[in-house]
């Protein structure tokens, strides 16, 4: 029996997926797996309480780079139920569009971190070639390719013109058609098939149990979606699919996550035909009377929750943060049970953590009583090698 | 005959299980409820909501340095995760103890242990109470989430 430890990226657990992996191995077979976070703790909800409600907004926006639209979204809705408000439908409508567009280019980049984790690099390019497409829409509305700031306490601060909204349009058309384009290959190219197919299973009732989220929880089957089950932001009167897989392996949380860029595409389309008229921003105090709110919003990730406190002063009193990735540990830790090394990667991927977090992998053999690290890079070869000599075939 | 809330159905509920161990109870918004209890009255409470209305996912567990005592609240979540109970309740600061959920909800695990780490609330049974955030030679004995602890500079 032998050990070891991975630092999968120190961040904030709540944030940027900062964990070490301890496993426990039987030869290559994964036996227990037991977390560690907290490398890169940026001490965020502390941050919360040092600043102003407004400041709190771009605090949150820099939770994750990934992710940041949920993020404000979800913070905004927190302070405008303490106010006891309703932003205007237009802006609600446009905090949706901003949020799809942020799901499909989460999604997009994630695919092709995949793409790299299982050595198929022509996918990976091509995929982050199109993912281009969405944040250049970004940028048209706001500004800015990756953090577009719109939302704030009471509504957006970008509205969208017609002539945004053709060229939105144009943009979803083509990432239709390349998205059903990388759905037939993912169905029907080995190279991904063999690597993802049958690995990292989590049944349904482990998900249920351990409190799995998002598109990792709809993967074993489970219809949980906040957008679905606690609409926020008019959700409730947009059609859309709830999609879900029972397969339960890295297989179908691929099919997942790209079904739902498709769904969210289908969701902007409608968003930008119903775009009520009227402001986007209704004019609130600074700081909200006192109360406290716990406010979910559906992140790319999965279920991200925010409880915000206010004792009537000009900071918040408390701020609590949980995103989707520390809730999906548990669940990565089961999944890893029973599984190669080599699918280490692709079974952490497929939790979709932040991977520019992840630096250096720790062996430690136990029964030989030798040490040795490995950086990730050199995981991914061990793994790609691994595969190219046969693997368990 | 009148049809009542689902929320207005589970405080019902709750208030003829428990009677006056639900110190206060609200509806804050439409799926949002708001329940506070003794820290005593924790476990039977996620008992009976597990046994007769599924409970089964925990979204979190937040902790409040109130000066005298610390504030938990369990955000759980029942109807398939439609509908959040949000469980309060207090424990003193000096002798922060409270047992563990961890049986009940497995789901608590890390939230019990980063509660511990950041405002040094005890839950006791649960399996593995270790560090979970503050690096390892963090000095024993400091919360960083506690009010009176401050950062360097501020």
């Amino acid at each position: 029996m032998s050990t070891y430890k991975i630092p999968v990226g120190p961040q904030h657990p709540a944030i940027k997926e900062a964990f070490q992996f301890n496993f426990e191995l039987d030869g290559e077979i994964i036996v227990n797996v037991k977390p560690r976070l907290g490398f890169v703790h940026r001490g965020i909800e502390k941050g919360m309480e040092l600043r102003s409600w407004v400041q709190g907004i771009y605090l949150s926006e820099r939770i994750c780079g990934i992710c940041n639209v949920p993020h404000t979204t979800c913070y905004c809705i927190a302070v405008e139920k303490l106010h006891d408000v309703d932003v205007p439908k237009r802006a609600q409508y446009l905090r949706i569009i901003i949020n799809e567009l942020n799901r499909i280019h989460s999604h997009l980049l994630w695919l092709g971190v995949l793409g790299m984790e299982l050595g198929f690099l022509t996918f990976y390019m091509y995929v982050w070639r199109d993912r281009e497409r969405v944040m250049d829409l970004v940028e048209l509305i706001s500004g800015n390719r990756v953090t577009p700031s719109m939302n704030f306490i009471g509504g957006v601060v970008y509205d969208i013109t017609p002539k945004m909204e053709m060229a939105i349009k144009k943009g979803m058309d083509y990432l239709e058609e390349r998205t059903k384009y990388y759905k037939s290959v993912v169905l029907n190219e080995p190279t991904i098939k063999v690597r993802t197919e049958n690995i990292g299973v989590l049944n349904k009732s482990a998900a249920t149990d351990l409190c799995a989220v998002g598109p990792v929880a709809r993967a074993s089957d489970l219809k949980t979606d906040v957008r679905f089950d606690d609409p926020y932001s008019s959700y409730d009167e947009i059609p859309f699919n709830l999609v879900t897989y029972s397969y339960c392996d890295v297989f179908a949380r691929v099919l997942v996550r790209v079904d739902e860029v498709l769904e969210s595409i289908n969701i902007i389309r409608e968003c930008l035909d119903k775009l009520p008229s009227g402001p986007i921003m209704k004019k609130l105090k600074r700081t909200p009377p006192p109360g406290e709110s716990t406010v979910r919003v559906e992140a790319p990730r999965g279920e991200l929750m925010y409880y915000v406190k206010s004792d009537g002063k000009e900071n918040p009193y408390r701020v609590k943060i949980r995103t989707p990735t520390l809730a999906n540990i548990p669940a990565v830790c089961e999944m890893l049970k029973g599984y190669h090394i080599a699918d280490i990667p692709a079974i952490i991927a497929s939790i979709d953590p932040c991977y520019c977090c992840t630096e250096r992998i720790l062996f430690i053999d136990k029964a030989r009583n030798k040490r040795w690290i490995w950086s990730h890079s050199q995981l991914r070869k061990y793994s790609l090698e691994w595969y190219e000599n046969g693997g368990r075939r | 005959m009148t049809t009542i809330s689902r929320e207005e159905f589970i405080l019902k509920e709750l208030k003829l299980a428990f009677n006056d161990k639900i110190l206060e109870s609200r509806i804050a918004a439409p799926r949002y409820i708001y329940v506070t209890v003794n820290k005593e009255t924790v476990i039977p409470l996620v008992k009976f909501l597990k046994e007769n209305f599924g409970l089964r996912h925990i979204v979190t567990i937040t902790g409040t340095d109130f000066g005298e005592y610390i504030e938990l609240i369990y955000h759980l979540a029942i109807y398939g995760r439609t509908l959040m109970v949000n469980v309060k309740t207090k424990v003193p600061k000096d002798d922060p103890e409270i047992e563990s959920i961890v049986k009940l909800l497995p789901g608590a695990t890390l939230y019990e242990r980063e509660v511990h780490d950041l405002l040094g609330v005890v839950f006791t049974g649960h399996p593995n109470l270790e560090r979970l955030i503050l690096p390892d030679d963090w000095p024993e004995g400091v919360y960083p989430l506690r009010k009176d602890w401050k950062m360097e500079g501020t």
